[in-house]
């Protein structure tokens, strides 16, 4: 990897586009296909089955129309030369093979088939739902192996939501495109039967039919366009409705205490109204269409009696053939009616493949060494940061020439406001971002150069906000690492003091934890996230102490587990107790990307500036109680105070101004070497 | 799950509870005696169309009449329009009915809910309210736009074209209708069946989207862990999983698909062979033939959906009762027939042996509690976790419900002051710091919207989060929550504390509302206390030494009773629990046996905790 300089800022506000492309994108077709194709022998069979299962359904009405009332009930010389598809002469042919009458053979033929076509749409259904299932699958798991591999930078910039989503609800857009299209394909093929059929009776017949078409599509196209919009105002409604009832009853107690529960019925009552009020609207249009293809369908019977009717007279069609028209306009209108429900799907669902394409598109990724250094069996654990500038982006510098050594076995303390960079230093520790070669070293090796699965064994981290995983006790100690055995896992939650705590659980290790450990209370996750790292046993850890407040019992169990994790190991620890920065060998305080001010606890309390003032406040607790009975000032309060509140903005060149035993000032301190 | 088991036992027995939802119909009764007749109207019209098609070609099929399919086109066409009018009109009464029973039992649902008390909330979760309001409303309003109407009309339906059928042959109508209840049965069996299979698809699909969301939250540890591979195969399983449980809804739904034509295909069997043969041997017209084939399969398509629809009401059934359910449960705490509101009040509080027993609980939450407040005085609660320290606050403001003669302000039993006055004079703010998604004005003045600015401004600033307010690029207007600024543990906290400050109410009670802002900006935020409340009643429960020592006295809640009380040096003097926690928290105390001392003790009980 070259020296280059922090990755170039990227554009990730693609990810919070609404993608609703009204343009049709066959491009995203071909696309599926490659997943499609491990099923294509299934998918293949499936588009068999529902090709000869919707030939039955049009051949139903030719075996009562054609051979019933043509052949065996009216024979006449009018409906010979009509197209029956070979039912007449099957219906002669089982006759006289089976020695029975004509209407017996013809019933047999009309049973096979009515029970032939629900089987072979029960297989279809079968075959079309599997062959979806498992190529969605595979999507969904490629889609999630590309989310597991784009780097920390990546979910810094988008929305968990944005992305979740496309794992879930995007992919079974696809699914019911998949089998929407599939549905469809059974529909479509009656269509064009039926049509040959009509026009081969009588074209002018078919034409009255024909009419109707249009208007079926076009209605149905123009109700769906006006509903999706009206569905959206609904959905809308209802998730304001029901979020705002959600919150309510999160917040009862407060609702409660404010006495607001008068005003928040009315609240509700509002967001109630606007629900119904869009309902409402919605129904004007449903009730329209509720009946509109049937309807349509019925004019065009009356159509067929009227103008069929003159042709039977004239005997240019037969009677059959007029009774079978007045089936087949169904299988006409319907499949029109599916097109115009499946332009929705169709629309809705290339947004999604959109969107599922988009992630899995998206390159970006951490720069791994082509030829990783071998690291030693086992590290000494010595690191170093030498002259560190780093930002996320090019102009918002969050690291400014930080330089320190941990030697092997040391513990150091980083100390500061949020914002000042603390975890910055983490995350390039770890390499959870791209910056330039020699800048930071572990036992005097370029982390650039070590293979990021290598270092993450080597640093072991408790993040502030550490995942519990769901499943087992013993799999969040061993996370799947075969080497850690029961043994090993049992002795490090002795260790942190989680031993107890597990044991008392119901199945104790093997107790399954809910999502994010939910079922823990917050100093028993951090006790287990604890365990977890110390079974791993790496030679360095990195500690991002949680701010969430625990109660004195549990912070003291917490606080010798820390005690006992770190003993004898290169330890950097964000810290916010100073019971904590205690426990270190040295402290460093960090304020706006610089080293502000370090060394041991003694030398910075020697120093008399920032850490100490925190120090003197933490333990004289006495002179405050009276500072705020009002017997003394309350300035030295305030001053730190205004330290940790406002981020030392204006505070901290004050106090070292102010202070005559404080005269050093940030700009020298911070390009400092601790060794 | 157990609403979903619920819901899964529905039975006919449940069918009672409907009855209940009449009072939500009853200004609705003459429209809609109105659209049941009118769609009665249009399944009549529905079954002159094939007597209108059995004239037309039975006099095309006989020689013998004269040709007659004008007229019954004319017919035809005239029946449609009719028809669709009548239908547009009748079924937008219907629906419009079913919106407004859903909108009136969804507001009844709701506001009954706000003046329910903690017995409620234990009994209904968060969840279960939800899925009450919306999916057994949702329920319940399709039975009333679809189901019993549907009912009706399959009553309606399958006698009228039974009629016609045996009208126009009972000889073969006997046979035809054979199969029919057979189809009826197996077609309601079949849809109780599906429940489950829809059930487990969607818990599959929300194990799909939980663990997605896990994941993605909890990325960072993935990465830093190396477990990315691992997480990929535990979604391998995970959507394996949903993949199956939709295989077997879909071929569940497919067996039905296959099942039910097949078994009502008995039908049009007989017709065609019997009906054939009659018509062959000349007994029945063609047109007969055809007319009846029309009615069978009017009786045919209810018939299948006839297990539907039951099903359907089975469901709302049960989900009415789990509406009343609720309804019908009455607030606990509620104000007493001699609630007079009180005047010139100035915060004096005492507390005279409360013992409080949750409902169902086997020992007291706490037993015998003295307390007395001074008006203008500051009073710490301290003990451990579990103690019954929160209990003690809520029973001041009856957020449980308070026995009678146990706690006074200024001499009057909180019992005899209404609730929303007694709620204006005691400012309880909990020990979770809940903000609504909105902005931070509307959260700070969540009680009385519009208050005046320089108030608000004074709170916030008491409380400490006046800072991190200005430095908001949308300050007060800051949305909070899910679709905004996130707000850090110790911000939420300082707002909710604000939003307790700005009352200024004469007695201020806090639960434990510094635990999540470090030790500095609790002492910046007790001296805004002190600023803001000099001569107002403030009681307050921590866990810190150093929040407790400026109280004028402080109580030790230990195991629901008073275990010591006293001035911070009378506690130290003690040498009792405050003591020992004063050694802890000072780290002053070299003396490691004591800690160790200490920690076993600490642990014993996290243990008891645990079970």
């Amino acid at each position: 990897m070259s020296g280059q300089a922090n990755q170039s800022p990227r554009d990730y506000s693609a990810f919070d586009v609404e993608l609703t492309h009204q343009a049709l994108n066959i491009r995203l077709f071909g696309r599926l296909l490659k997943w499609m194709h491990p099923y294509r022998i299934t998918l293949g069979v499936s588009i068999a089955l529902v090709l000869l299962g919707a030939t039955t359904s049009v051949l139903l009405p030719v075996v009562t129309g054609r051979v019933l009332i043509d052949t065996v009930l009216l024979p006449s010389a009018a409906s010979d030369d009509l197209p029956d598809y070979g039912l007449v002469d099957l219906t002669h042919w089982l006759a006289d093979a089976w020695s029975v009458d004509l209407l017996v053979a013809a019933g047999v033929i009309y049973i096979v088939m009515h029970i032939g076509h629900a089987f072979l749409m029960f297989l279809h259904q079968l075959t079309l739902v599997s062959s979806a299932l498992k190529a969605l699958r595979d999507l969904r798991m490629d889609l999630f192996a590309s989310l597991q591999n784009k780097p920390i930078a990546f979910y810094d910039h988008v929305a968990v939501g944005r992305v979740m989503t496309r794992v879930s609800n995007d992919v079974e857009n696809l699914f019911a495109l998949l089998t929407g299209f599939g549905m469809l394909m059974g529909e479509f093929v009656p269509f064009f039967l039926a049509l040959f059929l009509m026009l081969h009776i009588s074209i002018e017949l078919t034409m009255v039919v024909a009419i109707t078409l249009p208007v079926a599509a076009v209605g149905t196209y123009a109700f769906r366009m006006v509903m999706s919009r009206i569905f959206r105002l609904i959905r809308d409604s209802v998730s304001s409705l029901n979020q705002y009832m959600q919150e309510d009853l999160s917040g009862i107690d407060v609702v409660q205490l404010s006495g607001r529960e008068a005003l928040n019925i009315d609240q509700y009552g509002e967001r109630n109204k606007e629900n119904r009020h869009q309902e409402f609207r919605a129904i004007n249009y449903e009730v329209l269409y509720e009946n509109f293809n049937n309807s349509l369908a019925s004019m065009a019977t009356a159509g067929i009696v009227w103008y069929g009717g003159g042709s039977v007279v004239q005997e240019s069609i037969s009677l059959g053939a007029l009774v079978l028209f007045t089936h087949l306009i169904n299988l006409m209108v319907q499949p029109v009616v599916m097109l115009g429900q499946q332009f929705n799907v169709l629309f809705r669902s290339m947004a999604s493949g959109e969107r599922i394409f988009q992630a899995i598109d998206w390159e970006e990724s951490i720069h791994e060494p082509k030829e990783p250094a071998q690291l030693p069996e086992r590290l000494a654990g010595e690191v170093e940061f030498r002259h560190v500038d780093f930002g996320y982006y090019a102009d918002d510098p969050i690291l400014k020439d930080v330089s320190f050594r941990i030697e092997p076995g040391e513990k150091l303390a980083i100390v500061g406001p949020t914002g000042s960079g603390k975890s910055t230093i983490i995350r390039l520790l770890m390499r959870f971002y791209d910056f330039r070669d020699d800048m930071i070293f572990l036992d005097g090796v370029d982390v650039n150069q070590i293979n990021s699965h290598e270092l993450h064994r080597r640093v072991g981290v408790v993040l502030q906000d550490f995942h519990i995983f769901s499943g087992t006790v013993r799999d969040n100690i061993t996370l799947g690492n075969p080497d850690i055995t029961d043994e090993r896992a049992e002795w490090a939650a002795r260790v942190v003091n989680a031993h107890r705590f597990i044991q008392q659980l119901p199945a104790g290790y093997d107790a399954e934890l809910g999502e994010r450990g939910k079922s823990l209370s917050q100093g028993q996750r951090q006790l287990l996230a604890f365990a977890r790292v110390l079974a791993a046993d790496p030679e360095i850890l990195v500690l991002d102490e949680a701010t969430a407040s625990i109660d004195t019992a549990t912070e003291l169990v917490i606080q010798d587990a820390l005690h006992k994790l770190t003993e004898g190991r290169t330890s950097i620890m964000i810290a916010h107790r100073l019971q904590t920065i205690r426990e270190c060998d040295r402290i460093l305080v960090l304020h706006h990307g610089v080293v502000h001010e370090h060394g041991t606890h003694e030398e910075l309390l020697a120093k008399k500036g920032i850490y100490y003032t925190l120090h003197e406040l933490q333990f004289q607790d006495a002179e405050i109680a009276k500072e705020l009975s009002g017997e003394t000032t309350l300035s030295d309060v305030d001053r730190v105070v205004a330290i940790t509140e406002t981020g030392w903005d204006e505070a901290d060149e004050e106090s070292l101004h102010a202070d005559p035993a404080e005269p050093e000032q940030p700009s020298p301190l911070g390009g400092e070497k601790i060794d | 799950m157990d609403h979903y088991q619920k819901r899964e036992r529905s039975s006919f027995k449940q069918l009672g509870h409907l009855a209940r939802l009449g009072t939500y119909f009853n200004h609705y009764a003459w429209v809609l005696v109105a659209a049941i007749f009118g769609l009665l109207l249009t399944r009549i019209l529905d079954a002159i169309v094939p007597l209108m098609m059995k004239t037309a070609i039975d006099s095309l099929a006989d020689d013998a009449i004269e040709p007659n399919y004008t007229w019954p086109a004319i017919g035809i066409l005239v029946i449609v329009v009719f028809r669709f009018i009548i239908f547009v009109f009748s079924r937008r009464i219907m629906r419009r009915v079913s919106i407004g029973v859903a909108y009136d039992l969804r507001k009844r649902m709701f506001s009954h809910i706000q003046y329910q008390g903690p017995t409620f909330f234990n009994r209904f979760s968060t969840g279960d309210l939800m899925s009450r309001t919306i999916n057994d409303i949702n329920m319940v309003r399709m039975v009333v736009s679809f189901g019993w109407v549907d009912m009706i009309l399959f009553v309606f339906t399958i006698s009228a074209g039974l009629y016609f059928m045996f009208d126009l042959s009972s000889e073969l109508a006997r046979w035809v209708i054979i199969p029919l209840p057979v189809v009826a049965v197996v077609g309601f069996i079949m849809a109780r069946m599906m429940f489950p299979y829809y059930r487990d698809q969607q818990e599959a699909m929300a194990e799909v989207t939980n663990f997605t969301q896990e994941n993605l939250n909890g990325i960072r540890t993935i990465k830093a862990m190396s477990q990315e591979e691992k997480e990929v195969d535990r979604f391998h399983a995970v959507s394996t999983n949903y993949v199956k449980k939709v295989y077997r809804a879909s071929r569940f739904n497919a067996w039905i698909a296959l099942i039910m034509p097949v078994l009502s295909s008995a039908a049009p069997a007989v017709l065609f062979l019997y009906g054939g043969a009659l018509a062959l041997r000349g007994e029945i017209t063609i047109g007969t033939y055809t007319a009846f084939a029309a009615y069978m399969w009017m009786v045919i398509w209810p018939i299948r959906h006839i297990g539907m629809t039951l099903s359907m009401f089975t469901g709302a059934a049960a989900g009415t009762q789990r509406i009343f359910e609720v309804l019908d449960t009455e607030p606990e705490v509620k104000d007493g027939d001699k609630a007079a509101q009180p005047e010139n009040l100035r915060g004096d509080l005492t507390i005279k042996g409360l013992s409080f027993w949750h409902p169902g609980a086997a020992r007291p939450t706490i037993e015998n509690v003295d307390i007395e407040v001074k008006a203008g005085q500051t009073v710490a609660i301290l003990g451990r976790v579990g103690a019954g320290k929160s209990t003690i606050l809520r029973a001041v403001v009856r957020l449980v419900n308070t026995p009678r003669d146990t706690v006074y302000i200024d001499g009057h039993d909180v019992c005899d002051i209404p609730l929303t006055d007694l709620r204006k004079l005691a400012t309880l703010v909990p020990q979770d710091p809940f903000l609504f998604s909105t902005t931070l004005r509307e959260n700070l003045t969540y009680d009385l919207p519009g208050r005046d600015e320089a108030q608000l401004w004074d709170a916030a600033e008491a409380a400490g989060v006046a800072g991190s307010i200005r430095e908001f690029p949308d300050g007060m207007e800051t949305m909070v929550g899910e679709r905004g600024q996130t707000l850090s543990g110790g911000q939420k906290q300082r707002s909710t504390l604000a939003r307790g400050m700005v009352r200024q109410s004469p007695l201020l009670l806090l639960d434990d509302c510094f635990s999540a802002v470090d030790t500095e900006t609790e002492e910046r935020i007790l001296s805004g206390l002190a600023r803001l409340r000099s001569n107002k009643t403030t009681v307050l429960i921590s866990h810190r030494v150093s929040t407790a020592r400026h109280a004028d006295r402080i109580y030790i809640v230990d195991n629901g009773h008073i275990s010591e009380s006293g001035t911070h040096d009378e506690l130290m003097e003690l040498g009792g629990y405050y003591s020992d926690l004063a050694a802890i928290q000072s780290d002053q105390d070299t003396d490691h046996e004591r800690k160790t001392r200490l920690l076993h003790d600490l642990e014993d009980e996290g243990r008891e905790v645990v079970a």
